[in-house]
């Protein structure tokens, strides 16, 4: 297969730079969650070298975590679907059809993107207590949708005009309908495309925090993005507990890319089979 | 064989152009639209209404007073406000250059990580893995990992300080801050690119690297001939994407600078949150999130009208 | 054309049988799909059920932001004693980060929801007030039997209306590292600006960090700067650039002349605390709140006033009790905030596990103040240099604005940004607008 080439003597390199960009910072968070409050201002090699503990790791592993982790499997999953449902179909258009309103929509799905957040909590938040959407997953999951659709929508778009329209047009030729067309040959095609879309989708959501943080009233129901977003105060910073948390929190989203990640390898070498 | 050559050479940035009867594709089209509205009806209602408000809290004196009833119309003057208190110059000229690091460094920085890892090298798996964990990491956690790093008993300063040299102030110098938050911030998006480029990079047909290979391409030119002409409607998207964020970006500042020193951090963002949700006056900050939006407008043309050129090349 | 057969309608060119089909790829996305839908669809209906902010009289939802589990202590002995009088009644206590509760607050109430008792920053209550997140107390307040323990400081007026209440105060001194004065042979704490530069020096060449303060550009480095502004000869009812002048030159000495990292500008609150706690920083500007975390110090250390004379003002902070204007339950709030924060087991409670001074005038001599030296340290300075926070003189819907505005200054003036001339005549000309009524 082609791609197991070499591509010469500088991505090795590239490779080695990516990795200490990467690893260092990773490191840094477990030294430091296994370190106490007061080793964390060490200067010196005693920021290498110290006696490590777990006490940041036992102090926030209680069973309140883990229902705020469910709760982020069900956030992001559930954002994960809506938004593919709306979206994938929704890029499979704009990639199909061209004219003024095509264009127009794709401009106003880039500006949709620039309302800050931070500006579109308090209106969503008067049209969910009027719906009685708050204090409630559905809100959240619907706010975030509506927050990620337009960039997944200008994501799927270029995979969906990556697809050979020659292919659309045999089958169109055998008399399939559009759907049809769409759902068994296109689809299949765009599979790289929509697949990384969704993992990101699902990573973004994961990590998003302020329409959990303001839409859950009760903190019983915060995911562990809001969980992690409240270690950090004004009024004292628990600095190992804050890194413990971070890798506690992270490592659902490890196994979740470990294991996607073979079935994106998999149906890569699938698509190229002759 | 020759066939295939030539057929696979037209794959590469450009679109098939075999074509049934030219009423027949329009009709196709039209119906294609409908796809569109599921989405079109989810967004109008959960988007663009709080665009809407946007719009209107900017030219209106909004404070949590007034925030439950009716607004008095102010006409520009949050507009003039901003620019009459002195800081829009700075702020301007920050968020410029914030969003040209990002979006540059981001940029080259996926793509050449896409490129080294497309393959099944040792290790690839791992950095990808790595990367990715990176990304998903909240920008919180993120941001304060770097603030250790960088600071003065940090890791960057203590190796300098083996060598006798007195610590650099990447955070808080007041001509490096703004870099320093710049490049990590590039650091956090590179993931996300490396990601789009490498799926887009895996979907070029093996045929043409054969093909290159047996004319003879060497690693760089296979580069710069096949890949980089494949990627472009990705690199279109992702440009996009990268720019946006940038406008957007405000956790990395809110982290390790709080927009200090001083001003010298403060990008059109950060000022709109300082303005909404610091001195509570939402019709200012509403205001500055809109003249970020003006900007972005333009860029959307750009891309608007290449998309137009991409579909007369069809 | 090998491309083509690959992919020409599959569904007709293909045996898979039924089983097959659900088992392949895309049947399992469309199960995990169906999954995750449904369990979307469960916990919708679950979470209905369930009431959320405000209460039935069964329940009272109290707003605090209180992380560090022994300053918590507070929040939990406040619940406990409100509990035990009110047998029928459970306390929800509900932690909100304290750079959100603000927001919290506000977008709440423009839904017309929040919970029945609200411990904020007191120094943020006429923003609160003003946003229609409050109720007023004057009711309560003047059928309360002990309101006249509480000084003028501690209450919060908008509007000619009574809105939170403060159990405690809350202010800065100068932390000191007794061992390290020992040291370098400096006999006793200074009392004045000269003898604080002086020893400042003395740690300087000794290779020891002077001083650490906040540089953040934002309402806490006001909170910090205040001091040294009004010192200066300062005020916001009689703002003058050369009063600014003179506080941004001492405070720009202090970086130019190495007693002051001018990593500072980084720091909120906490970090300078956690710094002089490493042992090699002579003094610290920095609040009674500390007190629990000063006792992890592995040195032995004091507490003196600023060396400000009597000119220098101190902010008295502290947290603000207030009833949620959406609160079903407003009596039962009251009777929470008057057992749980403003009766003297309250105090008492805050001042040994948070460090907050009791604000009640019959806690003044009580044994519990004047036994510690840290927490008499602080006390002892509350009449003397007391001032209310925020300044009155600052119109309530631009204190936010003005807080900025310094903050920003004092970080910039430390960060080298500006020169103290320059830093004063940007604060002037802001608060030609901010303070004009």
């Amino acid at each position: 297969m082609t791609n197991k080439r070499k591509s010469g003597k500088v991505a090795p390199v590239v490779r080695g730079l990516l990795f200490v960009a990467y690893g260092v910072p990773i490191i840094w968070i477990v030294i430091t969650s296994l370190k106490t409050s007061g080793q964390v201002f060490n200067t010196g090699w005693g920021m290498i070298f110290f006696s490590p503990n777990i006490t940041a790791y036992t102090k926030n592993l209680h069973g309140a975590l883990l229902q705020a982790g469910l709760q982020s499997i069900i956030i992001a999953t559930g954002t994960c679907v809506l938004v593919l449902l709306i979206a994938v179909p929704a890029g499979y258009g704009l990639a199909r059809t061209t004219g003024r309103i095509p264009t127009i929509a794709l401009g106003a799905l880039i500006i949709l993107q620039m309302v800050p957040q931070t500006a579109t909590v308090i209106p969503l938040f008067q049209v969910f207590g009027s719906w009685g959407l708050l204090d409630n997953t559905l809100g959240v999951v619907i706010a975030d949708t509506a927050l990620l659709t337009p960039f997944a929508v200008l994501l799927l778009r270029p995979f969906f005009r990556g697809v050979p329209i020659a292919l659309e047009e045999s089958g169109a030729i055998d008399g399939a309908s559009v759907w049809r067309i769409f759902r068994s040959i296109v689809l299949p095609i765009a599979r790289n495309g929509v697949a990384t879309t969704a993992t990101l989708i699902f990573l973004i959501s994961w990590g998003e925090f302020l329409y959990a943080v303001n839409f859950f009233l009760s903190p019983g129901r915060y995911p562990l993005s809001a969980v992690l977003a409240q270690q950090i105060t004004a009024f004292g910073i628990d600095w190992p507990g804050l890194m413990a948390l971070a890798v506690i929190t992270s490592i659902p989203i490890l196994v979740l890319f470990v294991a996607t990640y073979k079935q994106l390898r998999d149906g890569l070498t699938l698509g190229a089979v002759k | 064989m020759p066939t295939m050559t030539s057929r696979t050479m037209k794959k590469v940035g450009r679109r098939d152009s075999s074509a049934p009867s030219a009423p027949r594709k329009r009709t196709r089209r039209q119906i294609r639209f409908v796809f569109v509205i599921p989405a079109t009806l989810f967004i109008a209602i959960f988007s663009v209404y709080p665009l809407i408000q946007l719009l209107r809290m900017s030219v209106s004196d909004v404070t949590p007073a007034t925030l439950g009833s009716n607004w008095d119309f102010v006409g520009f003057s949050n507009f003039s406000k901003g620019f009459a208190e002195g800081t829009l110059g700075t702020v301007l000229s920050n968020t410029l250059v914030f969003v040209g690091i990002v979006t540059v460094l981001g940029l080259i920085g996926g793509l050449a990580a896409a490129i080294s890892l497309r393959g099944s090298a040792r290790g690839t798996g791992l950095l990808l893995g790595l990367m990715v964990f990176i990304w998903a990491l909240p920008p919180v956690v993120n941001g304060s990992v770097w603030k250790f790093l960088l600071g003065n008993t940090g890791l960057f300063n203590s190796m300098l300080g083996l060598s006798g040299t007195s610590p650099i102030g990447y955070l808080y110098n007041q001509h490096l801050a703004l870099f320093s938050v710049a490049i990590v911030n590039s650091w956090a998006v590179v993931p996300f690119n490396a990601l789009v480029f490498r799926a887009a990079i895996l979907n070029i047909d093996p045929e043409i690297f054969e093909a290159a290979q047996l004319d003879g391409a060497r690693p760089f030119q296979e580069i710069r001939y096949v890949i980089m002409a494949a990627v472009r409607p990705t690199t279109l998207v992702l440009t996009v994407l990268t720019v946006v964020y940038g406008f957007r970006s405000f956790d990395f500042i809110y982290v390790m600078t709080y927009g200090g020193p001083g001003t010298v951090t403060t990008t059109l963002p950060f000022l709109s949150y300082l303005e909404a949700f610091v001195r509570y006056d939402f019709g200012l900050g509403s205001a500055t999130a809109v003249i970020t939006v003006v900007l972005v407008i333009v860029l959307a043309m750009v891309y608007a009208r290449s998309v137009r050129r991409e579909e007369r090349e069809l | 054309m090998w491309f083509k057969e690959e992919h020409h309608l599959p569904g007709v060119t293909r045996t898979s049988s039924g089983l097959a089909r659900i088992l392949s790829r895309k049947g399992r996305v469309a199960l995990g799909a169906i999954a995750a839908a449904s369990l979307l669809i469960l916990s919708a209906c679950s979470t209905t059920s369930a009431p959320s902010s405000s209460a039935t009289p069964s329940q009272i939802t109290v707003w605090h932001y209180t992380i560090d589990p022994i300053q918590a202590k507070v929040i939990t002995a406040a619940a406990a004693a409100f509990e035990k009088t009110h047998p029928h009644t459970k306390v929800n206590s509900v932690y909100v980060p304290y750079d959100q509760l603000q927001s919290k607050l506000i977008a709440a109430a423009a839904a017309q929801q929040g919970p029945d008792v609200v411990l904020f920053n007191g120094g943020d209550a006429n923003t609160l007030a003003a946003a229609g997140t409050l109720a007023p107390l004057d009711k309560y307040w003047s059928a309360y039997k002990d309101k006249s323990q509480f000084p003028d400081s501690t209450l919060h007026y908008y509007n000619n209306k009574l809105y939170a209440v403060q159990g405690v105060v809350d202010l800065v001194a100068l932390w000191y590292n007794q061992d390290l004065m020992k040291k370098l042979g400096i006999a006793a704490p200074p009392t004045t600006i000269d003898e604080f530069n002086a020893d400042m020096a003395k740690a300087k060449v000794a290779g020891d960090m002077g001083l650490t303060v906040t540089g953040l550009p934002n309402d806490q480095s006001e909170w910090q700067a205040y001091p040294w502004l009004t010192h200066a000869g300062f005020s916001y009812e009689k703002p003058t650039a050369a009063s600014l002048a003179s506080a941004f030159t001492t405070a720009q000495s202090w970086v130019n002349n190495g007693y002051l990292s001018k990593e500072a500008v980084t720091w909120d609150q906490t970090l300078p605390f956690q710094q002089f706690l490493t042992g090699n920083v002579l003094f610290a500007e920095n609040g009674d709140w500390q007190a629990g975390a000063a006792k992890g110090a592995k040195f032995k250390y004091g507490v003196v006033p600023l060396p400000l004379g009597t000119d220098g003002r101190l902010y008295l902070g502290g947290t603000g009790n207030g009833i949620g204007a959406f609160s079903k339950a407003p009596q039962l709030a009251w009777e929470y905030i008057e057992s749980g924060t403003l009766s003297k087991s309250g105090e008492i409670s805050a001042l040994e596990n948070i460090g907050s001074i009791p604000a009640r005038l019959d806690m003044v001599k009580d044994p519990t103040v004047t036994s510690s030296a840290i927490t008499q340290g602080f006390a002892s300075l509350i009449g003397p240099n007391g001032a209310k926070y925020p300044s009155a003189a600052i119109p309530p819907k631009n204190v936010a604005g003005v807080q900025l505005l310094v903050g920003q200054t004092w970080s910039a003036v430390l960060g080298g940004q500006l020169t103290p001339k320059d830093a004063a005549d940007k604060v002037m000309s802001g608060l030609n607008t901010l303070l004009k009524k």
